[in-house]
């Protein structure tokens, strides 16, 4: 064997072993799932136009005994897997405690309803929500919420009190299953934090006598 | 003992970090409406999705989870006593569905684990089998370099100066 084909022979080994090397790193990194940049989710809600306006009947905070007013909420899942998540629907006045963004806490006031819903990677969620106020009174300078009406059920509310009627608000929450308790918990958790998604709405009652059939 | 007050310290961070933990996670007052099938029947979903299944696999899973939650809240609904046995039927019909998604998720986790792992082991042979045209097409350009080079000798006039 002549030192020059030894020597050929060498090289084609050599320039083999390095492609080698090379696709197969190549492989290697394209099958390594690197960690996801941040996870969250997205939290909105729309007016009955399905949009963000159109809040109220008349655009008047100033809601009635019987008004429906129809909102959407919508949830976004950034959350790189499938989720099973919780909005919980609060009613609460000036004086109760919001959620609490940093501490992902949640606010104390007694949850009305919920819905829940099993969400696809970077899918969207979004539900109608159609609510009214079926029955409320008006005692010592405050207006009293004793029951509304979400989604055609009745739920009663243990008589929520606004100042003169003003300053009331629906308090939405997300929640997400936690597989380790096996329960919904306030928030998520993302890179060893908690995090938290809420949103509210604001409005008045200052005339708690029900709405006349011609409005 | 050396350092009481240490030791103290370290007892007071410790029970200061078991608070904080305990407060950092508020479970829903809602879980108790829910069929207890439905912890099953997502972790064995996530389980399937993450072994590698495709969405469309998933979004399929996903479809009957929520109808077993539709069932569920319908169910809830029915608080009248004249309910009691359409509200029965409907729980039933909610765990049939946790049941089979149970099962699907589990059997699709499996084939999903094992498809990632046929085709990954098939990249590797395509980049095995990529390096081998490489070199095969490396030894043809060396070959034909030369081919050319002899044949420039050989063409090569030589002229006096």
């Amino acid at each position: 064997m002549s030192m020059q084909s030894l020597d050929s022979r060498r090289t084609v080994i050599l320039v083999f072993l390095i492609l080698t090397v090379l696709f197969e790193l190549t492989t290697y990194e394209a099958s390594v799932q690197r960690p996801a940049g941040e996870r969250f989710f997205q939290m909105y809600i729309l007016g009955a136009n399905h949009k963000a306006a159109n809040y109220y009947p008349q655009n008047d905070t100033d809601i009635r005994v019987g008004s429906v007013l129809r909102w959407y909420l919508g949830i976004t899942n950034n959350m790189g897997s499938a989720q099973f998540v919780e909005v919980q629907v609060k009613l609460a006045n000036q004086t109760t405690q919001s959620p609490d963004d940093l501490k992902a806490l949640e606010s104390p006031a007694p949850a009305i309803t919920d819905f829940a819903e099993v969400m696809l990677k970077n899918g969207t969620w979004e539900f109608p929500f159609v609510w009214s106020v079926e029955n409320a009174s008006m005692s010592g300078g405050s207006a009293h919420i004793l029951t509304l009406e979400i989604d055609n059920q009745t739920y009663s509310v243990s008589s929520w009190a606004g100042a003169n009627g003003y300053n009331f608000r629906l308090i939405f929450e997300l929640w997400t299953w936690q597989p380790e308790s096996n329960t919904f918990g306030f928030g998520w958790a993302s890179n060893g934090e908690r995090h938290a998604a809420w949103l509210q709405v604001w409005f008045n009652m200052t005339n708690v006598s029900p709405i006349p059939m011609a409005e | 003992m050396k350092h009481p007050h240490r030791l103290l310290g370290m007892i007071g961070v410790f029970l200061l970090l078991t608070v904080v933990a305990s407060q950092q996670v508020v479970y829903s007052q809602f879980e108790g409406t829910l069929q207890p099938g439905f912890g099953p029947a997502f972790l064995a979903l996530r389980h399937a999705e993450s072994a590698g299944a495709t969405a469309d696999e998933v979004s399929a899973l996903v479809a009957q989870l929520n109808s077993a939650l539709a069932l569920n809240r319908e169910a809830l609904t029915l608080t009248a006593p004249q309910d009691a046995e359409k509200r029965t039927a409907l729980l039933a019909q909610a765990d049939q569905i946790l049941s089979t998604v149970t099962d699907q998720a589990t059997e699709l986790a499996t084939t999903s684990f094992q498809r990632a792992h046929t085709n990954q082991l098939l990249w590797y042979v395509w980049s095995l089998l990529a390096a081998a045209l490489g070199t095969i097409l490396y030894i043809f350009a060396v070959s034909l370099r030369r081919r050319y080079w002899i044949k420039r000798t050989l063409e090569m006039k030589v002229t006096p100066r």
